[in-house]
């Protein structure tokens, strides 16, 4: 049992160090409302005195199409990762089938290519079959980043559910799919929830394969309409920063939701001992 | 379970069975034999879909990049196709070039130290957030903020933290009478600032992951351990990192994978600079394929290989260790 | 059964759903973009991603396409992945129509055999200036009309100057510079800002104190070549420029001197918009050479090109593209956008005429040497990048000038 005053002491320990990890959250804060001539300025100005809102302006004429089509990307990614993923976890998971040890060193292998390899690879894949410059070939390609990991996930969480909840439903007749779909995902939503905010996460930040594969279309994401204020001889560093402090929140509002699923836990209530 | 449901069957059919007990023993058998079947069937159903999409989306790239590295490719045969194959010529030049020590050495180390502490980070802040105080959610949500921003502003505020002249972290240090450390500048600090930023951005992942991982441990546990009196080391000894033991290592194996990939962050920090001075194989095989007005993609993607290489004898190792742990 | 073959045919079903989205998406996607695969649609690439379609250039460009009776999708991407992106067009048939290049990325591309000749297209490059001209030619061929060129030279904040009683005209030759950066430290200002980073950007900077020293490129390590190195590295060392010209782009290395604590910033032609928004005096001497004179000063500016096309019918339209951006009054309007300097000569009296600022530029290009002249070609990059390298080797402390320039010319011997 632990006094009040004990929890209270975590706390602000927990606040101090939330803090200093997000100091450098803080100095884009700061950097995004300097005016351009204190941009260099020796020493720094820790605390913003000339504020200027030019960036954030810039940001809303500009970059609010940029962030729906990132919101797009992301949640498409989220769910070709879950169809993809989920299955083929609770198979290598429960369902043994042949070559399932191949498989999982594929995946592995999967991950250790680097991105520009792939991106190289799509572009004439997508070229031949017209994906590029889209935003759902886009999806396609983000879920390469998340597929492999999904599937690691979704086979670890699903290896620890007990097998007697499975044999229940079959005694009940279910056939394979129905079990998977009635029984098993809803008590892996832990893990449904943490495959999808890597995979959204993954996606909302990928700037390769976006580069390479979405660079001329009109539907494009947030991060090359960063590169908006990089021109040939100048950079705008009040504006990128503005962009990617803007385009944090909705990410941010949706992690703090999430977060209360990855907590829960894998058989809660499901069987009784 | 099963038994029971074969037995059910069986004793549906009796007529066909026959009356004598080989008869049986041979229905059960096809029985199971058929389900098997049905069984396999179906974990193909389920796996058909991904490895359709390994295949395709994988393997193509896999091998344009081998086929890149095997190669003599100039820019104009890269563009018109028709490359002399130069067997593993690409390869020796880049063992060869004088690049190759200091990239080797700074992506071992770049590469353990980033995971080493990571780890260690993310375990403590997971041991730490478990406690359930009050705002322990939210402030673990907060912690997850470095991943969601795009690299360029996670990199670039970061190299605008280090700069020696106007960066914040040589200021804070002149307040403690520190002198200003050139961060980016000199070959000895380079790689470290690069590591300290690779750190800042690897915590979350360690965090979400092993917290996770803690959430599976049984409260009842550590519940008896303390009615035992153990301390709370202890039952972090005891308990809690022998039972993480799994998550522990897929997240130290796949941290190593990705850390091994890095690339974007070092790029926009200090394009592998000074001179060689943070350079490791992942940018070095960017800077030969596109860091240079005249590309070199035979040793880009010879390095490439090399790096999937590396990561590969580790993926291994793993598994073997798996295996034996499981056996 | 039932059950597994429900499940098979499920997952068959998702396999096809996949694929056949990727069709569809691709089908309706076919109208809209690919050369050669639709008529009316003109692919238009430059380096210029702040100019968005209201913009001036923006509006021009579409106005170019539709005088030449076609419908123009312009694209703009960061200089130095445009070249690369040109490559792996190139490479799967989907390259641009028309493509404005960083010059010296010009040398690569015909390397690759991805560019036309402007005498195969009939595009008129009589009236460009020779030397402007000459950093997109190769073979005595030029593959390129240049949409405008800039320089380096030296700014100076006039304000600290005097208070250091240093006088702008006394800067004459390598010595006299470093004495000035002296008296303007003693006066507790700081020297010189310039960018030294790990790119193209650096080796443009250092050129002119190469050249200025009589280095030449194919000799690196030549006693000429230690002596401008060791001119950066003394600056360095003493003070009078700060260690992050090893990260500075020329960006940074402006908003440092914007800042207002520095004497000298060494920049381009493009900051002429800018010098003007800094808030003090300024003024502009051309670099000097080490023994006195202009040092010799590199060409930047793109080049307006032509790529190759499977359908040579599409060069008609690209030509007419080409010659309405490049003409006369078109120039005038982009160049002063671009504050780049123009390639021929009528229109640079109309630009000193409007802006009389940009009359000692106008001087300095006309001086100015491409960077893959003097038959350099593609050779250039394969000396630029050790070129750097040497550079931030030398400044940083990790080799000696000399030890880091021998290194370099190994380097860029092997090739």
């Amino acid at each position: 049992m632990k006094s009040p005053k004990g929890k209270r002491r975590y706390t602000v320990i927990g606040v101090l160090l939330t803090a200093l990890m997000l100091f450098p959250v803080y100095w884009m804060i700061n950097v995004s409302i300097t005016p351009q001539q204190d941009m260099r300025k020796t020493p720094p100005d820790l605390l913003p005195l000339h504020p200027t809102f030019e960036g954030y302006r810039a940001v809303l004429d500009d970059q609010m199409p940029y962030l729906g089509t990132s919101l797009l990307i992301g949640l498409g990614t989220v769910a070709l990762t879950l169809v993809l993923a989920a299955p083929a976890g609770f198979a290598l998971a429960k369902l043994r089938p042949l070559g399932g040890g191949a498989l999982g060193l594929t995946l592995l292998v999967a991950q250790m290519i680097p991105g520009i390899v792939m991106a190289m690879g799509f572009y004439g894949i997508f070229l031949d079959l017209d994906l590029l410059n889209s935003w759902w070939g886009l999806i396609v390609a983000d879920s390469t980043i998340a597929v492999p990991f999904g599937v690691m996930i979704f086979t670890a969480f699903m290896s620890g559910i007990p097998g007697e909840l499975i044999s229940a439903a079959r005694i009940d007749g279910a056939g394979t799919w129905r079990t998977f779909r009635s029984v098993v995902l809803p008590v892996s939503r832990n893990a449904v929830v943490t495959v999808s905010l890597f995979s959204f996460l993954w996606a909302w930040s990928d700037f390769v394969f976006a580069n390479t594969l979405d660079g001329g279309g009109s539907w494009r994401p947030i991060t090359l309409g960063i590169y908006k204020y990089i021109g040939n001889n100048n950079q705008e560093w009040n504006a990128i920063m503005a962009t990617a402090v803007v385009a944090s929140i909705p990410a941010a509002v949706l992690l703090v939701l999430a977060q209360r699923y990855v907590a829960a836990g894998v058989t809660a209530g499901a069987v009784k001992d | 379970m099963t038994i029971a449901r074969v037995d059910r069957r069986s004793q549906r059919s009796p007529a066909r069975s026959g009356a004598t007990g080989t008869g049986q023993r041979t229905d059960a058998s096809d029985l199971r034999r058929r389900q098997r079947r049905s069984s396999r069937l179906t974990a193909l159903a389920f796996i058909a879909p991904l490895v359709v999409y390994l295949a395709a989306f994988y393997l193509y790239p896999l091998y344009r990049n081998l086929d890149l590295s095997l190669r003599d490719y100039t820019v104009r045969s890269f563009v018109q196709g028709d490359a002399p194959f130069s067997g593993l010529d690409n390869f020796r030049t880049v063992l060869d070039d004088p690049t190759f020590g200091p990239a080797m050495r700074h992506t071992v180390i770049f590469t353990f130290a980033s995971i080493a502490f990571q780890y260690v980070a993310g375990l403590a802040l997971a041991v730490f957030f478990n406690r359930h105080f009050r705002l322990a959610g939210t402030l673990r949500a907060l912690f997850l903020i470095p991943w969601l921003l795009p690299l360029i502003v996670s990199a670039s505020t970061w190299s605008w933290m280090f700069n020696s002249e106007s960066g914040v972290i040589n200021y804070a240090l002149h307040l403690v009478g520190v002198s200003p450390v050139d961060w980016l500048n000199s070959p000895d600090w380079a790689l470290t600032s690069v590591v300290i930023a690779n750190i800042w951005i690897g915590i979350p992942f360690n965090l979400v992951i092993l917290y996770s991982g803690l959430q599976n441990i049984p409260g009842e546990l550590y519940e008896a351990a303390s009615l035992d009196g153990a301390g709370a080391w202890q039952q972090f000894r005891r308990i809690t990192f022998p039972l993480l033991r799994p998550v522990s290592a897929i997240t130290l194996l796949l941290g190593l994978v990705y850390t091994l990939k890095v690339f974007d962050l070092i790029w926009i920090m200090t394009k592998g600079g000074p001179g060689d001075g943070s350079s490791t194989l992942a940018t070095w095989s960017y800077q030969l394929g596109f860091g240079t007005l005249l590309p070199k993609f035979g040793p880009g993607a010879a390095v490439g290989n090399i790096l999937i290489l590396i990561a590969l004898v580790f993926g291994l190792l793993y598994i073997r260790v798996q295996r034996r742990q499981e056996a | 059964m039932r059950n597994t073959r429900r499940t098979l045919l499920t997952a068959i079903a998702a396999v096809g759903a996949l694929t056949s989205v990727a069709a569809c998406g691709g089908g309706s996607d076919s109208s809209a973009s690919g050369s050669g695969k639709s008529g009316g649609t003109y692919n238009f690439w430059d380096p210029y991603p702040q100019f968005d379609a209201s913009s001036a250039w923006g509006k021009l460009v579409t106005k170019c396409g539709t005088d030449a009776g076609a419908k123009v999708k312009r694209t703009s991407m960061d200089t130095t992945d445009l070249g690369n992106k040109a490559l792996l067009a190139a490479q799967q048939g989907n390259a641009p129509d028309v493509m404005l290049v960083d010059n010296p990325v010009v040398s690569t591309l015909v390397e690759a055999g991805i560019l036309n000749k402007t005498s195969d297209l009939g595009l008129d490059t009589a009236s460009i200036q020779k030397n402007i001209l000459g950093a997109g030619t190769i073979d005595n061929a030029s593959y390129g009309v240049p949409i405008g060129a800039n320089t380096l030279a030296l700014y100076y904040n006039k304000k600290i100057l005097s208070a250091a009683h240093v006088d702008p005209a006394s800067v004459k030759d390598w010595n006299s510079l470093t004495a000035a950066l002296k008296k303007v430290k003693a006066a507790g200002k700081k020297g010189i800002t310039f960018s030294a980073i790990n790119t193209e950007e650096g080796s443009f900077q250092f050129l002119p104190w190469f050249w200025g020293a009589g280095g030449d490129l194919t000799k690196l390590n030549s006693a000429k070549g230690v002596a401008a190195l060791s001119l950066w590295k003394q600056w360095v060392d003493g003070g009078y420029a700060p260690k992050d010209v090893l990260q500075n782009t020329q960006t940074t290395s402006w908003q440092e001197f914007a800042t207002g604590d520095y004497a000298f910033s060494e920049n381009g032609t493009w900051q002429l918009g800018n010098a003007d928004k800094a808030g003090f005096p300024y003024g502009v001497i051309s670099i000097p050479g080490q023994n006195g004179g202009s040092a010799p000063v590199p060409t930047g500016g793109e080049f307006v090109t032509v790529p190759v096309q499977k359908d040579s019918s599409r060069y008609d339209v690209s030509k007419k593209i080409v010659t309405c951006l490049t003409n006369s009054a078109n120039l005038l309007a982009t160049d002063t956008t671009l504050t780049y300097v123009a390639p021929t000569a009528q229109v640079q009296a109309q630009q000193v005429k409007q802006n009389p600022e940009l009359k000692p530029w106008v001087g300095a290009v006309a001086a100015a040497r491409g960077r893959t002249s003097g038959g350099l070609g593609t050779k250039y990059p394969t000396i630029s990048q050790p070129l750097w390298t040497a550079v931030q080797n030398a400044l940083s402390g990790g080799k000696s000038p000399q030890a880091a320039l021998d290194a370099a010319q190994t380097a860029a011997s092997k090739g």
